[in-house]
């Protein structure tokens, strides 16, 4: 139990601080009209204009701060009372607690003050972001919560050392030679040579869009997954992650409904992968991990998918290929075309540049479909698909032969039923 | 399912089919549609569109309805589903053909919807929830006591099934 209390008094400067762009976007927009005319030099202005917006900012934020407060009841509760006007009141129940995340995004950070995470399961909205703790205070909190939920062991002391780790020169190689932005930045050197030779500027726009989409996407994805570890705690696996902002986060293994392993053509000589989990959860959280590791050695990332999917041996798949004539359906990919269904989970292979292999344990299965569309049937070829949880993993055996489908539908369905039994 | 066989093959129960109601509402809907188009029809016969264009106008759309009118009818038979001891099954399509498995077990909810067009013809639909999004089994065109007498027994086996994890 602890008394209501407010949050960092420094945090509506932080929360505060978007209000040096508006200003920015107002000079520049009818701003430099009313500059001009009033005869104040443009610096003065400049600077005048971003305090007055700046401390605008920090009255509201400062109202809210003022307004809102946490504390722990005495049944164990998490609860906030918050609103400048229309108050509202918020009650986790954390004998239900799903994750305590400590993040700190990059102003934050420049105060240093991080933010924390509560979530239960439950329906949409079910959790509650304290903006912005001391490290200490977050660390105290996070503590206070794990002890109530009663699973104080799981990242008490010392960070336990990691199984995996990606070093930031195989992140960076690795996300530059991933096949679409690959691909994009070949375009680009394409582009800038032919310009050059025929000296016509048409090139340049596409330049721009072919070389600014993949070098966006690496610098973010860079800063997100930089200094990628994971650790095992008693709850799971424990991710953290990030160069800016820094993210933790827990993978209980029942959790994960599906498992996905991605090899882009470049990264198989080096025999490299990437894995993506789906993790069943509340919709349209954005904190959800769907990397389970963003560039590893394929036997590194197995290790790890042997953590959270115990029993399964991923090169010892009995796969069923799709039959030659899937080549009239799928010309490129029918090749790499694939199903499985072992004692623990169903596979799907498919993906000839990046290749992908997709697992889903029986018992996280929801409901078996098969497709026929109009030229599979002709083929006498159908679609296996695995219905599991919304997230990046889609298990689907495409293009396989029709009987194949029927007796692995069969297969499945029974293991469904035995999964669910035992 | 026999396995080996043809993975849309009628489990031994055989396919329940929906109501040819079901076809009665979607071609009602269809000529509500038609409504527009023939409004079109009528905009061009007042254009100073030249007269060929005005009568292709009006055999694509002739056609397009004779068409839709006739799948529907096919479409609407092509739908069955089947309750069989640990799942239910629901197969439908004609040139995409489709059959979804459900184990009463993954039940996470059952919906019963009629719109007002359905009610005054007197069929309901019935939808299953799974955790997955992608589970994609209805069964539109049933009686509403079916439609009931389905949701109730399909809820109690989901009950029967979650109660034994």
């Amino acid at each position: 139990m602890t008394l209501p209390r407010r949050t960092s008094p420094l945090s509506p400067l932080v929360q505060a601080a978007p209000a040096l762009p508006a200003a920015a976007l107002f000079l520049i927009g009818p701003g430099t009209g009313i500059v001009a005319r009033s005869g104040v030099p443009l610096v003065l202005a400049v600077i005048v204009a971003a305090l007055l917006a700046y401390a605008a900012f920090v009255v509201v934020a400062w109202l809210s701060w003022w307004r809102r407060t946490f504390w722990i009841d005495q049944d164990g509760d998490l609860r906030t009372d918050s609103g400048v006007l229309q108050r509202s009141a918020r009650r986790l129940q954390l004998s239900r607690l799903q994750s305590v995340d400590v993040v700190a995004p990059f102003l934050a950070r420049l105060a240093g003050l991080v933010e924390v995470r509560v979530e239960v399961a439950g329906a949409a909205d079910s959790r509650i972001v304290l903006r912005y703790l001391t490290r200490a205070d977050a660390e105290d909190l996070r503590g206070h919560v794990l002890a109530l939920a009663r699973s104080e062991s799981l990242s008490e002391g010392a960070e336990p050392a990691p199984l995996a780790q990606v070093p930031p020169g195989r992140l960076l190689v690795g996300l530059l030679l991933r096949s679409v932005t690959a691909a994009l930045l070949l375009a680009t050197v394409v582009l800038i040579v032919v310009t050059a030779l025929t000296q016509g500027p048409a090139g340049i726009a596409l330049v721009v869009v072919t070389g600014g989409l993949p070098i966006l996407s690496v610098a973010t994805e860079f800063l997100a997954n930089y200094d990628f570890r994971v650790a095992r705690v008693a709850e799971g696996l424990r991710i953290r992650r990030g160069l800016l902002s820094t993210q933790s986060r827990t993978i209980p293994p029942d959790r994960v409904h599906a498992v996905s392993i991605v090899s882009p053509l470049l990264w198989r000589r080096r025999d490299w992968v990437r894995v993506t989990v789906t993790i069943a959860g509340v919709q349209g959280d954005e904190v959800r991990p769907d990397v389970l590791i963003p560039v590893a050695p394929r036997s590194e990332a197995l290790a790890l998918i042997a953590e959270v999917l115990p029993d399964v041996d991923v090169d010892a798949l009995a796969f069923t290929s799709a039959p030659q004539r899937a080549r009239w359906r799928s010309p490129l990919t029918w090749g790499a075309l694939a199903c499985a269904v072992t004692p623990q989970v169903i596979a799907t292979r498919s993906g000839r540049i990046t290749r992908r292999t997709s697992l889903a344990p029986h018992a996280r299965v929801q409901s078996v479909r098969v497709t026929q569309g109009a030229w599979e049937r002709r083929l006498g070829l159908a679609s296996l698909h695995a219905d599991v949880a919304p997230g990046p993993v889609e298990v689907v055996g495409r293009h396989l032969d029709e009987a194949d489908v029927a007796r692995l539908a069969h297969a499945e369905v029974e293991s469904m039923r035995r999964a669910r039994a035992s | 399912m026999d396995p080996g066989a043809d993975a849309f093959a009628p489990p031994t129960t055989g396919w329940t089919p929906v109501s040819p109601r079901l076809a009665t509402a979607r071609r009602l809907t269809l000529v509500l549609a038609y409504a527009l188009v023939v409004a079109g029809g009528v905009v061009l016969v007042f254009s100073p569109l030249p007269r060929g264009w005005i009568a292709a106008y009006a055999v694509a759309a002739v056609v397009v309805f004779a068409w839709a009118w006739w799948i529907i009818g096919r479409r609407v038979r092509s739908f069955g589903y089947a309750e069989r001891d640990d799942d239910l099954l629901v197969v439908s399509g004609i040139l995409v053909r489709r059959l979804v498995i459900v184990p009463y077990g993954r039940m996470q909810m059952v919906d019963l919807h009629a719109g007002p067009l359905d009610r005054s013809l007197g069929i309901a639909t019935v939808q299953l929830h799974t955790a997955a999004a992608t589970t994609d089994a209805t069964i539109p065109g049933l009686l509403p006591a079916e439609a009931a007498a389905l949701r109730d027994r399909l809820a109690a086996r989901g009950e029967d099934r979650t109660a034994g994890l």
